[in-house]
């Protein structure tokens, strides 16, 4: 049988030097509320909760925090609904979805350019125990797909992709690229490579 | 590869409790194809433990206006007014806190997929997550009972989570250890055929001796306290058992059912009492439906009886003594041989953490460590580290507390610096363990439909606060318990706490203010010994201000040795009460946008989501004028009390009832009657056979109160000091009521009925 991955986690993190309070994302996402109609449900503040799940936007598709889990602060795009396609589209939807909340952030007035992420490093996660056991075999049939996304993302840069090796943890793999990369330069890349 | 969980773990789950899942499953297939009515259902599904969350409506005030959520409009409900797909709060049962490595890394594997990430521990030793789907439920489920919980009777209308002292087994004080006798309860009671007919739920605990709080007994519908007397030359055991108490919005306190109960007869009688409530309790007003209004009505001698004779009428199970000799048999057992701390190496902050953390166990060489987790919160990276550390330095004894931590038990002595290393490690070495830092908290408007304020904003700001100066604090004050419920239900057990809040709201010139009503006095000791009183609204971002107000004045005049609830009664209420006055005041909203928005939510704060509504000109401001009377009113009631003057305080709290009826006469008819008869009947007929003053939860109960107040203002009988301070809370319900009927009034939510108010004019 094929694996078939849904519920896919993406975590771009935080470039260094990036100061602001978890709590100043309660306030943004708020706005977000605001500004659309019933797309997002609520929000969870877990600031006071150390190397946590942060601030966490809850809505029907996919949950959107500033998440602090590892110690790394970073935005975590979490994908609950299921995705249509490959393997490698619902990846590359993921991934886009996540890079464009990374955009929106970075842009937030409200945070006036204080919010940065770095691109060279991505942090992919499935969020499924059932379908995607954190093993060598799941990565074997991940892997092409997941090489196929990195050389979308960085074209001829190098990258290395490594997997959580703790067992009881989630499937989950670090693409790193060797060279930095901005979120918009992701961006530019997805949307020229894919189509 | 397997396609579902269910083929997966094949026979790591349970027959019967894999076969209740599947039968889960098909009543969720039912319900999508309509062919179980949606209310049937939802007590269906609470009974397995899903619950409800905040918005599952559909809707949400984002502070501006309403916004009906984008949740797959299939049209389909779980239940009246909850969508189908809305995400819902799981509650898992942990009997008597009792958890092990795998199945603490099970719970953090089903935070991560199914929840957001936290592990929620709750004031009755359950786990929680939140924004869970329902079409997640079975799995999530069936992994569980792989690893040996079960989310049953969780939540709904049945005996729920049965909770134990933390230290079962290995306190200092207890008269034996407590545990099996939960356990058996837990396992007996769970799906026991006499136990699903209940119209209200039922709670139990345990705990192993009188003195201490960790059981909590006198708060529990059925509390037992470990007792042993010597009866010709043998030793035997049985407990006190109480029955009838309860937090919510009328607190009682648990009433003696027997001073000694031998051990034997504890799953009978436990049968029993559940069988005369099944039988004789309310079920119609779920407001009244505890048995502690059953007991209070029938008398405690009445309810005895009763009780006595359901026993004798019950067939012997051999369940009921099976269990027995396990009781006799040793319970957990250590890892590593029990060695005295001795001039090891201390790392930095270990002192202050062994100071508050640390609990000296019965057995020498051990020790019992609190994990404090701030609100109830654990990630699932930490409950996995936890699960490692429960392997490495004891065997896998951990428990849940009713203070939302983890107690990890069996730690030699020695290994503790080691043990702080690899706790620091996975963040979870913050000292103050049962501190005033410690808040307890209920989830509020977090997530909770009933919550009023924000329960666990606050706990969080007065913990960041608090914790920023533990250091300076004065033992006296760090020894003081705080706890915050989000709306008068007290699940965050406000009444037990030296300083307690529960959420209310104000309006104040148009505007919705949220509220804490202060509770002072409360006694977490002696298995929460007694509850305080109310001593006045106070807007939520003058909280923390309450704190330090009363902390320093409690450290500046405290007489030596004189205890929190003993210096509260030594001031009285009325000084109290002056010395927090100007925080009660809220300053216009174009002075002070902030008191207009809770903790924790830039939202302008909003009720019922459906904005600010008109005012009525004069009438309202004279309603206005009248319900801040009934503040002061209740206020000088308490204090009557206070002085002894039983009469004069239920004949006072009486008078507020019913000047806060007449505030709201006045928002429809300005000319009100003269006499409180009169008003009472035009209250009924306006407010009452119009269902205008009537609770979504409660129905009729607050209104009840001040009929039940005048019936007995009529027929005067002796005032004692339990219905004096009956009336004194039910006075101050019934008036937080009005000024909720008031809210809605003015919002336009509700509206009275025209015919009435053409009656009432013409009367």
């Amino acid at each position: 049988m094929t694996m078939e991955v849904q519920r896919v986690n993406v975590k771009f993190f935080a470039a260094a030097g990036c100061g602001v309070a978890l709590d100043s994302f309660v306030r943004v996402f708020n706005s977000w509320i605001q500004g659309t109609d019933g797309e997002y449900y609520d929000l969870a503040d877990y600031g006071h909760v150390p190397a946590g799940p942060g601030v966490v936007l809850v809505a029907d598709e996919a949950n959107i925090s500033i998440d602090n889990n590892g110690d790394r602060l970073g935005l975590l795009y979490s994908r609950k609904r299921p995705l249509d396609g490959t393997n490698r589209e619902k990846l590359v939807a993921s991934v886009a979805a996540a890079l464009d909340y990374c955009r929106r952030i970075e842009e937030e007035p409200a945070l006036d350019g204080r919010m940065r992420f770095r691109g060279d490093e991505a942090l992919i996660i499935v969020n499924d125990r059932l379908f995607a056991p954190n093993n060598e075999e799941t990565f074997s049939a991940l892997k092409p797909e997941i090489e196929a996304l990195a050389k979308t993302l960085y074209g001829g840069t190098s990258f290395t992709i490594e997997r959580e090796q703790e067992p009881r943890k989630r499937f989950a793999v670090h693409i790193k690229a060797s060279a930095p990369f901005s979120i918009k330069t992701l961006l530019e890349s997805l949307r020229k490579n894919v189509n | 590869m397997n396609t579902n969980w269910k083929a997966k773990l094949g026979d790591r789950i349970p027959v019967d409790l894999g076969r209740e899942i599947d039968i889960f499953e098909t009543q969720m297939e039912l319900r999508k194809q309509g062919k179980i009515d949606e209310r049937v259902f939802a007590e269906t599904r609470l009974r397995r433990g899903i619950y409800g969350q905040r918005y599952d409506n559909g809707q949400r005030h984002d502070g501006e206006k309403i916004q009906k959520l984008k949740i797959a409009a299939t049209g389909l409900t779980k239940g009246p007014d909850t969508v189908w797909d809305a995400p819902g709060m799981m509650r898992i049962k942990v009997p008597f806190g009792g958890l092990n490595a795998e199945q603490m890394e099970t719970l953090a594997d089903l935070s991560e997929e199914y929840s957001d990430g936290i592990s929620h521990v709750t004031t009755r030793q359950d786990i929680q997550y939140h924004f869970v789907h329902i079409e997640d439920t079975p799995a999530l489920m069936r992994r569980l009972a792989a690893v040996g919980i079960t989310t049953r009777e969780a939540c709904g209308n049945v005996v729920r989570n049965v909770t134990a002292c933390p230290l079962a087994g290995i306190c200092r004080d207890e008269t034996f250890d407590v545990t099996p006798y939960a356990k058996a309860s837990s396992k007996f009671l769970l799906g026991h055929p006499d136990t699903q007919d209940f119209g209200r739920k039922f709670k139990l605990a345990f705990s192993g001796c009188a003195q201490h709080p960790c059981g909590l007994t006198s708060m529990h519908d059925m509390g037992a306290i470990a007792r042993s007397r010597t009866e010709d030359g043998v030793e035997r055991r049985g407990f006190e058992l109480y029955v009838g108490g309860g937090l919510g919005a009328v607190p009682y306190k648990a009433q003696l059912f027997d001073d000694f109960l031998p051990e034997e007869e504890l799953l009978p009688t436990a049968q029993a009492i559940a069988r005369v409530f099944a039988r004789l309790g309310e079920k119609r007003n779920r407001a009244r439906a505890r048995i502690k209004f059953l007991i209070a009505n029938l008398g405690i001698d009445k309810f005895r009886q009763m009780v006595d004779e359901e026993r004798r009428k019950l067939t012997d199970d051999p369940r009921w003594t099976s269990y027995l000799p396990e009781t006799r048999e040793p319970g957990e057992t250590p890892l590593k041989t029990g060695i005295a701390l001795n001039g090891a190496e201390r790392p930095e902050g270990f002192d202050a953490w062994y100071a508050t953390n640390v609990y000296r166990q019965r057995q020498p060489g051990y020790v019992a460590t609190t994990i404090t987790l701030p609100l109830g919160d654990i990630t699932a990276e930490q409950l996995r580290g936890l699960a490692d550390v429960a392997r490495r330095f004891v065997n896998e004894t951990v428990r849940t507390t009713v203070d939302q931590n983890i107690l990890l038990r069996w730690v030699s002595e020695t290994d503790l610096p080691e043990l702080y290393r690899a706790l620091k490690k996975i963040g979870l070495a913050a000292p103050n363990a049962g501190t005033i830092v410690d808040v307890t908290s209920c989830p509020g408007t977090d997530t909770c439909k009933l919550g009023i304020a924000s329960s666990r904003g606050l706990a969080k700001e007065l913990r960041q606060r608090l914790s920023e100066k533990s250091f300076e604090l004065d033992q006296a004050v760090k020894d003081l318990r705080i706890k915050v419920s989000g709306c008068f239900n007290s699940c965050g057990q406000h009444h037990i706490a030296d300083i307690g809040f529960y959420g209310i709201s104000r309006n104040i010139d148009g505007y919705t203010v949220p509220h804490f009503q202060v509770m002072l006095g409360g006694k977490f000791r002696d298995n929460a010994g007694a509850y305080g009183l109310a001593i006045g609204a106070v807007p939520s971002k003058r909280i923390p201000d309450v704190v330090t107000r009363v902390t320093d004045r409690y450290v500046a005049a405290r007489q030596k040795g004189e205890s929190f609830q003993d210096f509260i009664g030594r001031i009285g209420k009325k000084e109290t009460k002056a010395m927090l006055e100007d925080l009660m005041k809220v300053p216009p909203h174009e002075q002070a946008p902030s008191y207009y928005s809770d903790w924790g939510d830039p939202r302008e704060f909003t009720l019922t989501g459906m904005g600010v509504g008109e005012c009525a000109g004069e009438v309202v401001s004279a309603a206005q004028f009248t319900l801040a009377a009934c503040e002061r009113e209740i206020f000088e009631a308490q204090i009557r009390f206070d002085a002894g003057d039983l009469p004069g305080a239920a004949t006072m709290a009486y008078g507020a009832m019913v000047h806060a009826a007449e505030a709201l006469i006045k928002t429809q008819n300005y000319d009100v009657p003269r006499d409180d008869e009169g008003i009472v009947a035009e209250f009924r007929r306006l407010f009452c056979d119009t269902q205008v003053f009537y609770d979504k939860y409660m129905g009729t109960t607050f209104a009840d109160y001040i009929f039940k107040a005048r019936d007995a203002m009529q027929h005067a009988g002796d005032i004692d000091k339990a219905v004096a301070l009956q009336r004194l809370q039910e006075a101050q319900l019934f008036i937080d009521a009005a000024h909720s009927c008031y809210n809605k009034l003015i919002a336009g939510a509700v509206v009275v009925p025209a015919p009435a108010v053409a009656e009432a004019r013409s009367a």
